[in-house]
């Protein structure tokens, strides 16, 4: 009898499950086109035609295709007729009008994925680096009727399976693989940019501190000093990525490089264009295929260009972030166009905001990835000490060095002077002491027969 | 003085003007030690003090409690190294007290600019104390000049210039106030003050090694006045406080322990104070007794006790009880010892006995002053004196024997030269007591009196001739030095030329500066005698000033005379001084040694920094835990900036390890290959100057290596091995079979000419490189920029446990092209 009921509630169950399967959402076509021309960053487009299959159910929301197990930096969605963006909550996105049953409506998905192709193997010092991408399918949640995966790659098509190849072009109805020459520089970093603002002396520092790694392949044998030189002075490409451009606002001045073990002396600035100057930094050693390289950049730029003021209340607009670019070309050969390349994954960033002292009420208005904190602190001779915004974020798309933030802050026009009261004052009071002690005598003999003893 | 300027007494004008000189020569005692930062940067400089460096900022990220008690695994692997327990901590509790105070006002600089800039800063202090015991010893103007001279004696700077972070850089500051509160407390009988001297004392212990020199000059000190018959309740007084509360502080030193109970170093300080003690009981036994008695008794015991005392004494040392003369202190009485005995001593360049000409660079003109200023300190000779005449002779000495130990006596020298200078000031600036016709002749007025001069020096040209007709009350000396001053003047008046005075400022001749300044210099340098007369008349016995009075007077103007070229020559000395001082410390004193500066034809500075970039690259791209091996030198900076692991470092305390390294160095490569991965070792690094001409680097210093490592082991490393067959030590075709098969030469010269061309030679030995060296148990990982450090990874075993060497055979040579 207890059987009976069990299995009655077993079929019942799976009825359920059947019937919402059968009934919904379609994926009637998909085309999936991949960019791995500016390798670290994956670029990828997703066109898909949904259809409500169900015969009266109203579809308010999407659930986005399945994105491959690789971290994912940015995702945004378009209604493709309308080119409306859609946001996206939970990896649903909110239609702009509700889906009724027989309705199609194409999406396009767009997305920067994170280090999506893997080295193949080790590589030379002066040999091609030759990268795989695993092409899987996408999976959804609803069924896909057709789909097709185009790759274009920035160099020759080594090999490949299941694909159909057309050039720099792979084409892909099932799982498959193709293996590619990429010689472009790839480094992962982790970052931190701090901001401080000092009133009193018109200036905003900008303090750059990168841990850097090359994603390049590994090398293969031990490192070959003779191969290096000669390529240097043959000037033939290498695998080595020798100078890391940034790229600093014109005003910019008092720039510096350190690492952990002091002045990295052998960088140069030079001024590019109109708009910027670019700060060539040559780490301590060329990098190969996963080393690592620490280091901090700075400079200081007047702070008029950044703040404007509403009576006491001041606003900061600074960038998110700043921009990197690794380079293989020594440095004779470079140009302003390898400034601008977007090679460097920022894993994890950190931006801080160091206020003035004195100032309070402190808003923030950030990019939608961070998140965003207030830090007590105290810095140089400080009595009250001053706030740090603090905005943290990870997997950072390469668009958010386009972003800036802004800081909102009360600043009364007396803090200004409240360090050099403070200080003024200690140093006044300890005069005063040190004045009594001296004065005061506490020995039995009058002070003139001490002075004769 | 009645005069009051601004509202302040003569005694207060003087202070303040003390305390303003005094703050000047702090200024410029910091500010010449700058030059390393300006032309590099703030960065710690050299081997040992980047180990200070580190244990600093252990002890500012631990605490103290950790750093007492921290045992560093990554030093001397696999033996690891009670740091807490082998350190003289005081420079580094210095730094993290200053860095602690800093942050507690909200002041964050970081670790490293404490360290770099301490050196600077404790030179400021060494100044003030040398100023300190100049007016002990002698008044206030002595001590303002022996300031200025320790401010910029070139032998001081060398170990305190910034960046500079080692124990000499506060100890000689401690060693100089040590001092000076030793002669207050001698002179007061001030128990305080002894007690102060035994603190110093004990921060001397915790900061620097060399405190054994005070622990035996002081007592020598007491000695010598027992000696001289001048025993007194102040010597007492003052050497007992000082010994016993001294020894049991320095005790708490871990470092040093129960060494001041047994070994020969302390034993001095030990007997004098049984001495003194006996000299006080005979005293007091004196005043009980009858002069007779008293005189036989005094015979008996001097004679038991002299037996009984050198008797304990060999046999306390023949026993063992107290411990033998380390090596380093025989080295101090046979410059050969070493050599012989200890060569890891004899390989450290800064224990070489000085050349004579080190004497003038270092010191300049002080070094002729010294006996000057011990001539003056025998006419006074007063306890004080006593000491410093035997600082003076020891401290001579000792500069003479170790190159590092003219650090400790220049600020002898710069005390003598102070007093030396002010007795010379003294006699020749009183422009008060001059002939009876013209007693009451102005100095107030400085403008025309520096004319006169001027007109004066003229007129002394045409006459020629010896004017010393002052009779003053300072005495015989004065005479002398001006009769001989202005003698030697008036012969040279003419035909002198700038050149030749350039040539003398810097070897310290003093005819030809004689003849420069009384000829070119004079009337300038006149106008700042009479300033500086000016200048210095408060200081000087309080006189009331005298009247005006016409200053033109002839007889006057030859009375003057002798004085102002005597002056005129010391003020050009000083100048030229001075001038030295600063040449020196930038040309030679400043330059980190871890960055090089290369100048190219046009003038402009090429930095090298192929030290950095390995260790960086070190520090950044191998596994936390990696064993470099390296020769000792390199110990220091590796753990410091590469963060890595070392098998023997700069604190030479275990000769073994230090030959083991040695022997791999010198074997060949499957014997080092075998050493190597039985010490774990993971990395080689070694340093090769063949490409930009760096003598300083491994193949120059691999004589001592295998002299080292021969020590140790005598069967495995001969040095005659290294010879070719004429006997040279040559490393190119011609050079003996043992040394091109030995790890360090293949390890050096690696594919080296393959980029060098046909002609490829060594810019350092000058010779031709061997045509090819084959290296299989160790492969490349880094090579720098210049070449200047290569280092290698030690393979790990094969995995069909073949030899490298069948490897590489198989699979052929390393497909490479020469690039000519």
């Amino acid at each position: 009898m207890r059987i009976q009921w069990l299995l009655a509630v077993f079929v019942l169950l799976g009825v359920a499950a059947a019937a919402q399967q059968a009934t919904g959402l379609v994926n009637t076509n998909l085309i999936r086109t991949v960019s791995l021309a500016n390798l670290p960053y994956v670029m990828e487009q997703i066109g898909v035609v949904v259809q409500n299959d169900h015969s009266s159910k109203v579809f308010k929301t999407y659930t986005l295709p399945a994105v491959d197990a690789l971290p994912l930096s940015s995702q945004q969605a378009f209604e493709r007729k309308s080119g409306v963006e859609l946001n996206i909550v939970d990896g649903k996105a909110v239609l702009k009008k509700p889906l009724q049953p027989g309705e199609k409506l194409s999406i396009n998905v767009e997305r920067v994925l994170y280090t999506g192709a893997m080295p193949v193997g080790r590589v030379g010092q002066t040999e091609d680096q030759v990268w795989e991408w695993p092409a899987q399918m996408v999976s959804s949640v609803y069924p896909i009727r057709k789909q097709k995966t185009v790759v274009s790659v920035p160099g020759e098509i080594k090999q490949h399976v299941n694909a159909t190849v057309e050039g720099r072009k792979a084409t892909f109805v099932a799982p498959g693989v193709i293996r590619f020459k990429a010689n472009g520089v790839q480094l992962m970093a982790t970052y931190r940019r701090e901001y401080f603002v000092s009133h009193w002396a018109n200036d905003l520092n900008i303090l750059d501190h990168y841990d850097m790694r090359s994603l390049a392949p590994q090398p293969r044998a031990s490192f070959d000093k003779v191969s290096q030189l000669m390529a240097k002075f043959m000037k033939t490409r290498d695998n080595f990525v020798k100078t890391l451009l940034v790229k600093v606002p014109r005003e910019a001045r008092e720039m510096y490089v350190v690492d952990e073990i002091g002045n990295v002396s052998t960088s140069l600035v030079a001024s590019a264009r109109e708009e910027f100057k670019v700060m060539q930094l040559r780490p301590r050693y060329p990098m190969l295929g996963g080393w690592n390289y620490t280091w901090w950049h700075g400079y200081s730029v007047p702070l008029t260009g950044y703040l404007r003021t509403e009576g006491t209340k001041y606003r900061l607009r600074v960038p998110f972030m700043g921009s990197i670019a690794g380079c293989a070309e020594s440095q004779d050969q470079l140009t302003v166009a390898m400034a601008e390349a977007r090679n460097t994954l920022v894993s994890q960033y950190e931006l801080r905001v160091v206020l003035p002292e004195g100032a309070h009420d402190v808003s923030v208005r950030a990019a939608p990835t961070g998140d965003i904190r207030l830090v007590p602190l105290k810095y140089y001779l400080d009595s009250t000490g001053r706030t740090v915004v603090v905005v943290e974020a990870r997997n950072v798309a390469p668009g958010m060095a386009d972003q800036d933030v802004l800081v909102e802050y009360e600043y009364p026009g007396w803090a200004l002077w409240q360090k050099p009261m403070v200080v003024g004052g200690v140093v006044f009071v300890l005069f005063m002491l040190a004045s009594l002690v001296n004065r005061l005598h506490l020995g039995l003999a009058t002070r003139e027969a001490g002075i004769k003893s | 003085m009645a005069n009051k300027v601004l509202g302040l007494t003569a005694v207060d004008q003087t202070s303040l003007l003390r305390i303003a000189i005094l703050g000047l020569i702090s200024i410029v005692a910091i500010g010449s030690r700058l030059y390393s930062v300006i032309r590099f940067e703030s960065v710690i400089h050299e081997f040992d003090p980047w180990f200070n460096y580190r244990t600093t900022r252990y002890l500012v990220n631990n605490g103290f409690d950790k750093f007492w008690n921290w045992f560093d695994e990554t030093a001397w692997y696999p033996l690891g190294r009670v740091v807490g327990g082998t350190v003289y901590p005081g420079i580094m509790v210095t730094s993290a007290t200053i860095y602690n105070a800093l942050h507690m006002l909200n002041i964050p600089v970081d670790v490293r600019n404490v360290c770099v800039f301490l050196a600077p800063v404790f030179s400021a202090f060494t100044a003030i104390a040398t100023y300190k015991l100049g007016k002990e010893v002698k008044n206030a103007t002595a001590g303002l000049l022996a300031a200025a001279f320790i401010g910029v004696a070139p032998g001081y700077i060398s170990r305190s210039v910034a960046g500079s972070y080692d124990n000499e850089g506060i100890a000689i500051f401690l060693l100089v106030f040590t001092f000076f509160l030793w002669l207050r407390s001698v002179r007061l009988g001030s128990a305080m003050y002894g007690a102060l001297t035994a603190v110093f004392y004990f921060y001397m212990v915790s900061a620097w090694g060399g405190y054994v020199f005070i622990i035996n000059l002081i007592p020598l000190h007491v000695f010598a006045l027992l000696v001289m018959g001048r025993y007194s309740n102040r010597l007492y007084v003052a050497y007992s406080t000082f010994y016993v509360i001294g020894t049991l502080a320095s005790m708490q030193i871990p470092f040093v322990g129960f060494q001041p109970t047994f070994t020969s170093e302390h034993m001095a300080a030990l007997g004098t104070f049984g001495l003194l003690q006996l000299v006080a009981f005979a005293n007091f036994v004196r005043t009980l007794l009858p002069d007779q008695h008293f005189q036989i008794l005094l015979r008996g015991a001097v004679f038991s006790l002299f037996v009984v005392g050198v008797g304990g004494l060999v046999l306390l040392t023949m026993t063992g009880v107290i411990a033998p003369w380390t090596g380093r202190f025989y080295s101090l009485w046979d410059t050969g010892y070493a050599k012989i005995h200890i060569p890891i001593i004899a390989s450290v360049s800064e224990h070489q006995p000085t050349a004579w000409p080190n004497f003038f660079f270092d010191l300049n003109m002080l070094i002729w002053l010294l006996p000057a200023g011990i001539y003056f300190s025998f006419r006074e000779l007063t306890d004080n004196h006593v000491f410093l005449i035997l600082y003076s002779i020891f401290a001579a000495y000792f500069a003479g024997v170790m190159v590092r130990l003219i650090l400790t006596l220049t600020p002898i020298v710069c005390v003598m030269a102070g007093i030396s200078m002010a007795n010379i000031f003294e006699t020749f600036l009183n422009v008060r007591n001059l002939p009876a016709v013209e007693t009451d002749a102005s100095t107030d007025t400085t403008g025309s009196g520096a004319a006169a001069i001027s007109v004066s020096v003229a007129e002394a040209k045409e006459k020629k001739k010896t004017v010393d007709t002052q009779s003053t009350s300072s005495g015989l000396s004065a005479h002398t030095e001006a009769g001989s001053g202005s003698k030697k003047s008036g012969k040279k008046a003419k035909g002198s030329n700038k050149t030749a005075s350039k040539a003398s400022g810097t070897t310290g001749s003093k005819d030809a500066a004689n003849e420069d300044a009384s000829t070119l210099d004079a009337p300038l340098t006149a106008v700042t005698t009479s300033a500086a007369a000016a200048v210095r008349k408060p200081a000087s016995k309080n006189q009331p000033p005298n009247p005006a009075m016409p200053a033109f007077s002839p007889k006057r103007l030859y009375a003057l005379f002798p004085k102002i070229v005597v002056m005129a020559n010391f003020l050009y000395f000083l100048c030229m001084f001075q001038w030295h001082c600063s040449w020196v410390t930038s040309s030679a004193y400043s330059s980190p040694s871890v960055v090089l500066a290369s100048r190219s034809p046009d003038g402009s500075t090429h930095i090298i920094d192929d030290f950095r970039e390995a260790y960086y690259w070190l520090r950044k791209n191998t596994k936390p835990d990696a064993k470099v091996l390296s020769w000792w030198d390199y110990g220091y900076q590796l753990a410091g900036m590469a963060d890595r692991v070392t098998l023997v470092d700069n604190n030479t305390w275990n000769n073994t390890h230090i030959a083991t390294v040695g022997k791999i160095l010198a074997s060949d490569e499957n014997t080092a290959y075998e050493l190597a991965r039985r010490h774990d070792v993971d990395y080689v690094l070694v340093v090769f100057g063949g490409m930009i001409g760096y003598s300083g680097d491994d193949i120059n210093k691999f004589l001592w290596m295998i002299r080292i490592a021969q020590g140790v082991y005598p069967d495995d490393v001969k040095e005659s091995d290294f010879f070719n067959s004429q006997g040279q030590y040559a490393i190119g075709e011609s050079a003996s079979k043992t040394m091109l098969n030995s790890l360090m030469h293949k390890l050096c010269y690696y594919r080296f000419n393959e980029v060098m061309g046909p002609q490829a030679f060594d810019r350092v030995r000058k010779q031709k490189l061997p045509s090819s060296v084959t290296l299989d148990n160790f492969e490349e990982a880094y090579t720098t920029e210049n070449w200047m450090v290569r280092i290698y990874k030690v393979k790990d075993l094969d995995n069909l446990g073949r030899s490298h060497r069948a490897v590489s055979v198989l699979e052929g040579p390393k497909t490479s092209r020469t690039m000519f």
